[in-house]
């Protein structure tokens, strides 16, 4: 094993707690085949993705009617096997790389693991969801918070940070045990959530604090968060993933979801083609297909997730949220501070700071 | 006489000394151009991988007994330009441990100060490193640590080109500038050339008056070589034109003194008369071809196209041979002719027939003008023909005169005026220098010693 990998193994031990991430709904690895419509022409192309089956299935679909001579094989993986599998020297490569966990696709592509892609879909696609030509932002997921509207009755709902800490501070009685976020030690996603917050304005630890007052809940993933509020377990949710939100609280008429204000952190799923892909070919036309029109219209139409797609309007897609919260719209940035992230001695300054904040009042409370 | 088609040209020549040069002195301004664009490019961005390490290293401190640090995110950022450089960042303590960063950088171990820059090849990429030596800032101890950040070298490049193509561009006009300057000048300079070419064009072909036009002081130079030539070219053809005068004259005498002759034994009834006319007749005739046959051999002297065949030849077999030619006419008339030669053979590169004549001329002369002893000789170191004989001689102010063709040492003297005309051309075709003196400067009657004298580079 050579050193850069064995430095990257030692990460991955040191962060196993992160990869338990919620994104990755699907414990055990999934498989979606889709065959070629003539074994004889048949073009093998192998996708791994953090993206749950139900998610992929219509896009995939779609490629395929498009594609039908790619034999087509789709594995569902979590973060943490999706990134061993890649650095494993021994295992084949995929030919083509999505995931959620923003900072470390963005660590591949830093290391020069991917390949660029320069097709037009490519080439036109905007700066800020990409980087270089080789990682590629095609989904767009605001951070939200949730809340049952019968526990809130009479208090103002919390539509932005700064009414969430009001919210936190004033019925502080009422909600104590029953506000819900994400666990930044176990969770990457809570993890990258809580980095961005901090960085946005130092009040986010006056919150943190507040979230510790009222000895909110901590869970590993937004599906679980959403059962809570929907059974009744919590009134309020804070940083859920909005594309699974979006269609659960359509479901659930008691919920209210509602992306903050002041700022939205914005989560992006990373693509990339790996440099040792067997099918380079075949990974290029999936790519492409996913950041061309018709690919992002799929994805606005058929799934939760958000098209980033400039020229696609509608509920969810990126320009329909720009419009709508304009500067308050904060996507998380593909740049080399996601490699902060990473760092294990910052994960440990901060996530130090967290609990010291989280366990601020409960240890002075009143 | 006209140039080869392909020789270059005065205009070419110019250019290509001034273009050649100009554009070797453009490629090196080029290149440097290129180093000092991507020098400063790398100046430029050294400042970042200085920033950077710097907002890195102030984040550094001591925690739990070891080196802590809480990485800022802008310092990465820092690292990454337009170009969206990879960026690398890593923190070694003293001892060269990793403590933390996303890639195991190399030190620098060469260079001086805190701050050390460094292009190094890693993983097939080409990176800028960059290695700051800092330590911590502390009441305790004061650990030193090293902070190493590298990122590629894409945005270095992106500057380095649009540096580097601005002074392109500039070197280029500066080329054009220089290369319009260089054409004009060349042909400006070059123009009293045309002035000359088309001043001695339009000559009538037959002058040979000096040119006169104002040049600039290299072309004044070749113009006073013209009229020099010119010059020599009138007197050459003014000698030519008396000595066809003289010719004619001297050939028009003896054929009218012919023609009267005949005239006068044609009125006479006397069978002998005409017998002593027709003798009389036979001599003049005689003279005249002898005459003819000198100005024969004189002009084939004067051909300067003419090469005649030179070989080693012996000295002593010539002056044997002309003394056996003329003893019987010498023994006629009374006079007494010898030879002196060395008892072997002296070598020297000539012409056999014009040393022949050359003698044969001198021999003639001296009988003419009243010698009654006659010597030939050869000698030695230096190699030397020489003919001795005991008349009159010629004063001093005659010699050089007696040279010039038709110029009679002596009024009513017998010879043609040619003879020692002849003997020059041949010595001056060998390159041999002629000496008339004295044989024997204080007896009464002179005598007179010419001298042919072969000097070393003697060949016709």
């Amino acid at each position: 094993m050579t050193t850069p990998c064995r430095l990257l193994a030692h990460w991955v031990v040191a962060l196993t707690g992160l990869m338990l991430s919620a994104m990755a709904l699907a414990d055990d690895a999934h498989v979606l085949r889709y065959a070629a419509a003539h074994e004889a022409t048949a073009q093998p192309l192998e996708i791994y993705g953090a993206l749950d089956n139900d998610l992929m299935a219509p896009l995939l679909a779609d490629f395929h009617a498009r594609y039908p001579d790619i034999d087509l094989t789709y594995r569902n993986l979590t973060t943490l096997t999706l990134y061993r599998r890649f650095l494993a020297e021994d295992e084949a490569s995929a030919d083509v790389v999505m995931s959620s966990a923003m900072p470390w696709q963005y660590q591949l592509a830093n290391r020069g693991h991917a390949q660029a892609l320069t097709t037009s879909a490519a080439r036109q696609w905007p700066q800020a969801s990409r980087w270089r030509h080789e990682l590629f932002g095609f989904t767009f997921e605001p951070v939200v918070i949730v809340y049952r509207r019968d526990a809130l009755e009479g208090a103002t709902p919390p539509d932005s940070h700064e009414a969430l800490l009001r919210l936190l501070t004033h019925e502080r009685q009422r909600l104590t045990g029953r506000v819900v976020t994400y666990d930044p030690w176990r969770s990457g996603a809570g993890y990258t959530y809580a980095t961005e917050d901090a960085h946005m304005s130092p009040r986010y630890w006056e919150l943190v604090a507040a979230l510790g007052g009222v000895k909110a809940a901590l869970a590993d993933t937004t599906g679980e968060m959403l059962d809570g509020l929907a059974d009744g377990r919590y009134a309020v949710g804070y940083n859920l993933l909005g594309s699974y939100a979006r269609d659960f609280v359509a479901d659930h008429p008691q919920l209210e979801m509602v992306i903050p204000s002041d700022y939205a952190l914005v989560t992006q799923r990373l693509v990339l083609i790996p440099k040792r892909a067997p099918h380079p070919e075949t990974a290029e036309r999936f790519v492409d297909y996913l950041l061309s029109r018709q690919g992002q219209q799929v994805i606005r139409d058929k799934t939760p997730l958000g098209a980033v797609h400039t020229a696609l309007e509608g509920e969810g897609t990126a320009r329909d949220l720009r419009k709508t919260l304009g500067d308050a719209l904060h996507p998380i940035a593909i740049d080399p501070s996601l490699l902060a992230t990473l760092d294990t001695l910052k994960r440990h300054s901060l996530l130090e700071r967290w609990q010291r904040e989280y366990t601020r009042l409960s240890d002075n409370g009143p | 006489m006209s140039p080869p088609v392909n020789s270059p040209s005065l205009y070419r020549r110019l250019l290509i000394w001034l273009l050649v040069p100009m554009l070797a002195l453009g490629t090196v301004m080029l290149v440097q151009a290129y180093l000092a664009s991507r020098d400063t490019a790398d100046r430029a961005f050294d400042r970042l991988l200085e920033s950077a390490s710097l907002s890195i290293a102030e984040q550094v401190k001591r925690q739990q007994g070891q080196l802590w640090m809480d990485l800022p995110p802008a310092a990465l950022k820092m690292l990454a330009s337009n170009a969206e450089e990879r960026v690398f960042y890593a923190l070694y303590d003293a001892h060269d441990n990793f403590i933390s960063g996303n890639a195991e950088l190399p030190r620098i171990d060469d260079g001086q100060g805190n701050m050390r820059f460094t292009n190094i090849q890693w993983h097939d990429m080409a990176l800028r490193l960059g290695v700051r030596r800092s330590q911590l800032e502390g009441w305790r101890d004061r650990q030193p640590f090293e902070v190493r950040v590298a990122h590629t070298r894409e945005g270095r490049e992106a500057l380095t080109q649009t540096l580097f193509q601005g002074s392109m561009l500039r070197l280029i006009a500066m080329a054009m500038l220089a290369i319009g300057v260089v054409l004009l000048g060349v042909r400006m300079a070059l123009m009293p050339l045309t002035q000359l070419r088309r001043a001695i064009r339009a000559r009538d072909p037959r002058t040979l008056a000096p040119l006169d036009l104002p040049l600039p002081r290299e072309l004044a130079e070749l113009r006073e070589t013209l009229n020099d030539l010119l010059a020599r070219m009138r007197r050459v053809r003014a000698n030519q034109e008396r000595f066809i005068g003289d010719a004619s004259h001297q050939l028009r005498t003896p054929l009218a003194g012919l023609s009267a002759r005949a005239e006068l034994a044609l009125r006479q009834n006397d069978p002998r008369a005409w017998h002593d006319a027709l003798g009389v007749m036979r001599g003049s005739a005689d003279k005249t071809a002898r005459l003819a046959s000198q100005l024969l051999s004189l002009t084939r002297l004067n051909n300067p196209e003419s090469m005649p065949e030179a070989r080693d030849i012996d000295l002593c077999d010539i002056a044997r041979q002309a003394v056996r030619d003329a003893l019987s006419s010498c023994h006629r008339a009374g006079i007494d002719l010898g030879v002196e030669t060395p008892s072997h053979a002296v070598i020297q590169r000539a012409v056999q027939w014009q040393l022949a004549e050359a003698l044969a001329n001198l021999i003639d002369n001296a009988s003419r003008y009243g010698a009654s002893r006659i010597t030939v000789r050869v000698g030695e170191t230096p190699t030397r023909l020489e003919v001795e004989d005991n008349g009159p001689g010629i004063p001093e102010a005659q010699r050089l005169l007696v040279l010039r063709p038709f110029h009679r040492g002596m009024e009513g003297g017998q010879g043609s005026g040619l003879g020692l005309a002849i003997v020059d051309g041949i010595a001056r075709a060998h390159a041999a220098r002629l000496t008339l003196v004295p044989a024997r400067p204080n007896a009464e009657s002179q005598g007179l010693r010419v001298r042919l004298h072969f000097t070393e580079d003697s060949t016709p």
